[in-house]
């Protein structure tokens, strides 16, 4: 029971305690966190699109494998899926079908050409990202894509149901992939131990493609939801402007490793991603400016990281607090005991 | 040295990046082998390279412009034009004018803003043309660099244009009974000069009612200093007894704070939403079928038609697809070496603003009679202008006359 108290307290405290002190600030500055009929729709789908990110970032990371091309497969495969959808027809299946068939072949080349170069990914990655980058604007002659005149591709990324559907139903996806298929258990060993499963016959390039590929999936998805949200796609640049979205699953993706020792670090991804999300209600409840907001999430970064590092002092700190305070339970709780059980 | 795999793959990989990026930095080719001259015949102008310095290459203003060079000036004149890719920032403005120096350009013309001064600087180092497009430089930069040999000038929109069209945005939802607002700020946080005109002309406009001050100031100048000392529009600050602003969004971020702040201001169902640029595009998808109308200052698109057909749109101020002939027109004069200069020899700087639609068929109007094939600069209109003797006086007037009435009426 116990144990089951610690990792349930150690998966939900995050997320509780920024939900807890966000609406609280909201509150004193007298603002809501859901003042407007499309709060949760927001939420949901900042959540979905943060969450999709973390685990196409964490899945190739774990293994050491850092992308910067995550972005750019997201661009590339919403302008294919949007391009055909609008020339030839087949409204939003149409669209969606391809888009996520797409990011999964955007990711397995990418995953193939970093198997193939043997380079070092990080710089296999930045090549495949202008490539993709470049593709994306071939594609549309340099053009934005707007949805103005398709109504019917825009639907998707404005339903509530459709967004929690996309967490559900990509959590449950990976966490079948990674955690109960052979193929996850192959991952995982190569994680561990590369020399030794390779020895035990697990073929570590193609490990490493498919990975890329449901990274690539992944992304196709986020593509997705970004483009029928905005209405648009933005397909004219070719000066890595799509990596930026990568930094943005990094606080959730830390944060998901930290809960993910409580229970399974893909729920934790989702509750980083979610916690993310409140924060940005947050700051727009507070009518934060977009450089004040910027600050906060670096210095958040940046206190998480300090955390992790230092993590067995505060725990040790943690603790001397916890047995100084159990030492003397009855004692009055004035400046000095305090102070006495603290050291 | 010995070729390892690695330095094969390092080496295809450095090919495939170069042939990508030469890929996407476009060329368009004279096909032109003279140019008409002022009697129509093809007369023997000399090939000029000129190179476009561009901010934006995505929106449908900067496409429309693009195709306009690119596809309608090229085949009449005998001009090669190289486009830069998007630049995001001074240094990638900078590297770009290296480039274009280090590839014989003749002449730049520069819609890209974000470092004038030094682009002037490496122009007129280099002995090349630099001509500023739909843009104005600032009175301090004029004066600095109005006597540079190699300075062309500047046509379009000054600042003061920029908070005039804002003010009449505002005024035409005034005039439409309409009292409460969202706004649309874009990039006023980055200090983007024009977007902070616009917005102050908006809220100038609001202001003229004497219960109206946007925190205590009701001037342009108040005002303007008050945006720029906040880097942002606090919609607290606004007072007022007949109008309410009950919204305001910027940047274009599109993350969870951005998009709570945009559905808090749709949700509050303004009459309508004044944007400063990239309205539709942007706040578009949100507003269909609310009833809430934006007002906007974009170009003549395809999209911009749709949403006005179907409501969305209710004011649109736009630069027309050829309004950059004339800094053509003016860029290959000066170099083939006729230049235009005002009285006392410096460089110009003339004023155009923008075409207005309140209705579909005014935008239609407007679109069928400017367009990449048939645009009110065509080579007969700007032939006169190039290197055929004409006065600055001449050319001054005739970029003057920009209105649609005058154009196409």
């Amino acid at each position: 029971m116990g144990s089951f108290m610690q990792r349930t307290t150690g998966t939900l405290i995050i997320p509780v305690g920024v939900f807890a002190v966000v609406w609280a600030l909201a509150a004193i500055d007298g603002a809501s966190l859901f003042s407007s009929g499309d709060s949760l729709l927001i939420l949901a789908r900042t959540t979905a699109v943060t969450m999709l990110t973390t685990m196409a970032l964490a899945i190739n990371l774990n293994s050491g494998r850092f992308d910067f091309s995550l972005g750019a497969m997201a661009l590339a495969s919403s302008t294919i899926g949007a391009h055909i959808a609008i020339t030839y027809g087949g409204g939003f299946p149409a669209m969606a079908a391809i888009t996520l068939v797409a990011g999964a072949l955007l990711g397995a080349f990418s995953g193939f050409l970093y198997t193939t170069l043997r380079i070092s990914p990080l710089v296999s990655s930045l090549g495949v990202t202008l490539l993709y980058e470049g593709f994306a604007f071939t594609i549309t002659g340099g053009a934005n894509i707007s949805f103005t005149q398709y109504p019917e591709l825009v639907s998707f990324g404005k339903s509530l149901t459709a967004m929690i559907a996309v967490i559900i139903v990509a959590l449950f996806a990976v966490y079948m992939v990674f955690d109960r298929s052979r193929f996850g258990s192959d991952y995982r060993s190569l994680i561990t131990g590369q020399s030794a499963a390779v020895s035990a016959g697990v073929k570590e390039k193609g490990n490493a493609i498919r990975t890329y590929a449901v990274s690539g999936a992944l992304m196709g998805m986020v593509g997705l939801i970004q483009a029928s949200s905005k209405g648009l796609i933005e397909a004219g640049s070719i000066n890595f402007s799509t990596i930026g979205i990568m930094f943005t699953a990094f606080l959730p993706m830390f944060v998901g490793g930290y809960i993910g020792r409580f229970s399974n670090d893909k729920l934790g991804y989702l509750l980083g991603a979610l916690s993310m999300s409140v924060i940005g209600l947050g700051y727009s409840a507070l009518r934060m400016t977009s450089a004040e907001q910027s600050l906060i999430t670096a210095l958040l970064l940046v206190a998480f990281l300090i955390f992790l590092s230092n993590e067995e002092r505060v725990t040790r700190w943690w603790r001397r607090m916890k047995a100084g305070k159990g030492a003397a339970p009855s004692e009055p709780t004035s400046l000095e005991s305090v102070g006495a059980g603290a050291r | 040295m010995r070729i390892t795999r690695k330095t094969v793959a390092g080496t295809a990989a450095a090919v495939g990046t170069t042939l990508v990026l030469a890929a996407c930095s476009s060329t368009a080719s004279p096909e032109a082998s003279g140019s008409p001259d002022a009697d129509g015949d093809a007369a023997a102008l000399e090939s000029v390279k000129m190179c476009v310095l561009v901010a934006d290459v995505t929106s449908s203003e900067a496409l429309s412009f693009r195709d306009y060079y690119t596809q309608y000036v090229a085949s009449e004149f005998p001009v090669e034009f190289v486009y830069s890719d998007e630049l995001a920032d001074a240094e990638a403005e900078k590297t770009a004018m290296e480039g274009f120096i280090a590839n014989n350009c003749e002449a730049v013309i520069s819609f890209a803003s974000a470092d004038r001064p030094t682009q002037l600087d490496m122009a007129e180092d280099a002995g090349i043309y630099y001509a500023v497009a739909t843009g104005a430089l600032s009175e301090e930069e004029y004066e600095t660099f109005k006597d540079y040999e190699y300075y062309v000038g500047a046509i379009g929109p000054d600042v003061m244009t920029e908070y005039q069209a804002g003010y009449d945005m505002a005024q035409y939802f005034i005039g439409e009974g309409d009292t409460s607002f969202g706004i649309f700020g874009g990039g006023i946080p980055y200090y983007l000069e024009m977007h902070i005109y616009r917005a102050a002309g908006m809220l100038a406009a609001l202001a003229e009612d004497p219960t109206t001050s946007y925190g205590g100031a009701t001037e342009m100048g108040d005002i303007l200093g008050k945006i720029y000392a906040d880097g942002t529009i606090n919609i607290g600050d606004f007072e007022s007894d007949v109008y309410e602003l009950t919204g305001y969004l910027e940047t274009w971020d599109f993350d969870a704070a951005w998009q709570a702040s945009m559905a808090d201001m749709v949700g509050a169902s303004p009459d309508a939403i004044l944007a400063v640029g990239t309205g539709n595009a942007i706040l578009g998808s949100a507003v269909d079928g609310t009833g809430i109308q934006i007002g906007d200052i974009d170009a003549y698109t395809e999209d911009n038609l749709a949403a006005m057909e179907n409501g969305t749109l209710g004011y649109l101020a736009g630069k027309f697809t050829s309004i950059n002939g004339p800094i053509f027109a003016a860029t290959y004069s000066a170099v083939v070496g006729e230049p235009y200069r005002t009285e006392d020899g410096s460089a110009f700087a003339l004023s155009q603003g923008y075409w207005t639609a309140t209705s579909a068929e005014e935008f239609q109007e407007i679109i069928d009679a400017d367009n990449v094939e048939t645009p009110v600069y065509d080579a007969d209109t700007l032939t006169p202008f190039i290197a055929q003797g004409a006065t600055f006086d001449e050319f001054a007037d005739f970029v003057s006359k920009y209105t649609f009435a005058d154009l196409a009426g």
